[in-house]
């Protein structure tokens, strides 16, 4: 009897994913799969979608685990040699509980919408594909969690991201960033987060969290963020397929695709906003300017790759890029200041750069740093040694579309804050740029119902009138917002850095 | 930025560890003109057109077999098109 | 161009006029102060004088800057992009200054 042979990786793939599929007799295609003629999109033959990873649910559950017990032994060695205590600087950690409260949430968002895509696709390639990626991205949420939960026994901020993420000012950019996808339709989603967010802006907001991470002292999230990223190559590819599928099965598809991105680009810059400050504000050591980051991600990867790839469909690069690239030297220093001001109702903490730090940011931002930004921060040290700190006194503006304050400037002009509305139903609707205003004027039935938690906090409806009762409402416990020095995390630090006494876990109410 | 397919840059981000060093390795002898850059945590290698893995080539610096599937375990990020992933070598290249 | 949807779209505005009573949400800039990070937004009442408005509800917030005396402050004010010459006893409606409307303060 000869040898069983084994079947070479085309073949399996072909096996267990096409090979599987079958038509209905009992039921039309139309009402099996509901979904995917409202978007104008039109698909002549779904079998040309293909997956250039051919992955086979064997070989996943093989990787899969893999990764996850080389995550999990990091974590087990991490937290049993007290590795927390080697971090570059307990203020690090404010990068990961803004990870936390904003990005995980968003992970498990996107884990629901990838298994409504698994059962909703027509084609089985992309079934499968859909199907996987739902279960890498609750595997993201999941070791996301676990990694950073080792930090909620020493650290404030980390105890109730789940609740704050449905409730807190600056975390409704990324939930409705989130929300506006998960209720578009399937093709839209795909471009949105399959596309936009996973392959077209997932490296500035990854790679930089986790070279941070690395540099900073803190395994374990390097950890989990390669872990995840592994997947992330895969989602790429997933985004990308999608885009060409589309673009190939018919022209028609073109320009709502090229809409989508327009806007998608978009909404995944403005999100990345909080991205910038931390790479340029919040870790202790530098992995690379934000600047550096969207030039080598952004500029180089995807305008000077991607869309000459995308240009062969008729496909030009996103409408509003260009305000984007005049924004690099601008954006981060922009977004800390306002988290600065408003950092007394954040779950985290915020502090005025040192003069090491100040010296690096003029040097990464030699035209913009020393004239424009380092004015507000001596004066705001000047408040500080005579006593006081530069908060907020009144709620912002918000924008409508991306939630952010209007802090962002008119372009060119960087000492003026950009204003733009429209009027939709004799309501007036403001907007932080020309992007976000065009985003609103292609759905405007959608954006009116953007819950702006500073309307909300108007209303009555976010604990009531007063700071603390809102911040009660957030769930802050002290110590979880403010300024850094002189808190108790730093406190803490100094003093596990100064006596031989090893930490015990700080009790922590929550969850 | 007018640079055509022949040109334009493709590129992987991969994993610092032990076993991804046998795999740069190996991409450095199969793509000559690759250029090597290392990050914290990372290496990021990038060649003019194409960059091409091939399992012999990673099998013979590893000393053990080893199947295409486990560049997943190294691979951080790329920029390209995944052309090819089969059961001996993985291509990016941009499609036009 | 309306949402693409599979069914009927249609849905209120979360921020409309009506939800907060005689009250009014209004944005205040002060234009090229860049130490106040962002615009504010305030709830008023409609009915609330100038004077009152910015005695007690704008100067205090801007107080945030040290270098802001309100005993000295001089500002030419723009409404919705057109200019303004408020009296203190003139209502925020009676101004012209409507649900969301955008104040802008020129240091003079």
């Amino acid at each position: 009897m000869a040898a069983p042979r084994k079947l070479s990786m085309k073949q399996r793939y072909a096996a267990l994913t096409h090979d599987l599929d079958w038509d209905f007799s009992y039921v039309d295609n139309a009402e099996a799969y509901p979904y995917t003629t409202f978007e104008g999109i039109k698909i002549h033959d779904w079998s040309k979608w293909e997956d250039p990873f051919r992955l086979t649910v064997d070989a996943y559950m093989k990787y899969q685990a893999e990764k996850d017990k080389r995550l999990y032994a990091v974590l087990d060695s991490f937290a049993q040699g007290q590795g927390h205590l080697s971090l570059a600087d307990a203020k690090y950690l404010n990068a990961m509980k803004l990870f936390l409260q904003g990005v995980t949430p968003l992970e498990y968002q996107a884990h629901r919408n990838f298994s409504f895509l698994a059962r909703h696709l027509n084609g089985p390639g992309p079934r499968f594909a859909a199907l996987c990626q739902s279960q890498d991205e609750l595997r993201h949420a999941q070791t996301e969690i676990h990694t950073l939960s080792n930090y909620n026994k020493f650290y404030g901020g980390f105890h109730s991201w789940h609740h704050q993420h449905d409730r807190v000012w600056y975390l409704s950019v990324p939930k409705s960033f989130f929300d506006d996808a998960v209720s578009a339709g399937p093709f839209e989603f795909m471009i949105a987060i399959g596309f936009s967010f996973e392959y077209l802006l997932t490296n500035l907001l990854f790679v930089p969290f986790m070279s941070g991470a690395s540099f900073n002292g803190d395994l374990p999230t390097m950890t989990f963020g390669f872990s995840a990223q592994s997947d992330e190559s895969r989602h790429m590819t997933f985004g990308l397929e999608a885009i060409k599928f589309l673009l190939e099965q018919d022209p028609d598809n073109v320009p709502i695709v090229q809409e989508w991105i327009d806007k998608w680009f978009w909404r995944g810059y403005r999100l990345l906003a909080l991205v910038s400050q931390m790479l340029d504000y919040m870790l202790p050591r530098k992995v690379m300017s934000w600047k550096e980051a969207f030039e080598l991600y952004f500029e180089q990867q995807m305008l000077g790759g991607l869309f000459k790839d995308l240009e062969y469909y008729g496909i030009r690069p996103p409408k509003h890029v260009q305000h984007a690239i005049d924004e690099k030297e601008i954006l981060s220093h922009q977004v800390y200041w306002t988290l600065y001001q408003f950092s007394f109702a954040a779950a985290f903490n915020t502090t005025t750069p040192d003069s090491e730090h100040l010296q690096w940011l003029a040097e990464q931002y030699p035209d913009t740093f020393d004239t424009l930004y380092k004015p507000l921060w001596d004066k705001a040290s000047r408040m500080v040694e005579g006593g006081g700190r530069h908060f907020a006194r009144a709620l912002p503006q918000l924008c409508q579309t991306c939630q952010i304050p209007m802090l962002f400037t008119e372009p060119g002009d960087p000492t003026t804050i950009c204003q733009r509305h429209s009027i939709y139903e004799g309501e007036r609707f403001d907007f932080c740029s020309d992007g976000c205003k065009w985003i609103f004027d292609r759905e405007p039935e959608k954006y009116v119902q953007a819950w702006l938690p500073v309307h909300q906090i108007y209303m009555g409806n976010c604990g009531g009138p007063t700071v603390p009762d809102v911040l009660a409402w957030y769930g802050l416990q002290p110590g979880d917002n403010g300024e850094y020095a002189g808190s108790q995390e730093a406190l803490d630090w100094a003093a596990w850095h100064t006596t031989s006494h090893a930490p015990a876990p700080t009790p922590v109410a929550g969850n | 930025m007018s640079q055509t397919t022949s040109t334009r840059p493709v590129g992987v981000d991969l994993q610092e560890s032990e076993d991804s060093r046998a795999v740069v390795e190996a991409i450095e002898a199969d793509n000559p003109e690759c250029a090597v850059q290392h990050f914290p945590g990372l290496v990021r290698i990038t060649s003019p057109q194409k960059l091409r893995i091939t399992r012999e080539s990673v099998e013979e610096r590893l000393g053990r077999e080893w199947e295409t599937h486990e560049f997943q375990l190294a691979i951080v990020s790329y920029f390209g098109h995944i052309k090819e992933w089969d059961d001996d070598e993985i291509i990016i290249a941009w499609d036009h | 161009m309306a949402v693409r949807a599979i069914g009927e779209y249609k849905f209120p505005s979360s921020s409309r006029q009506e939800l907060y009573g005689d009250d009014q949400l209004v944005h205040v800039y002060w234009k090229h102060n860049m130490f106040i990070c962002a615009p504010s937004c305030f709830r008023v009442p409609k009915a609330m004088p100038w004077s009152a408005f910015l005695s007690e509800v704008v100067y205090p917030v801007w107080g945030q800057d040290p270098d802001f005396d309100p005993a000295t402050a001089q500002f030419a004010w723009e409404v919705d992009d057109a200019s303004i010459s408020p009296s203190g006893d003139q209502s925020l409606e009676s101004l012209g200054i409507g649900h969301k409307s955008l104040i802008v303060a020129n240091a003079a």
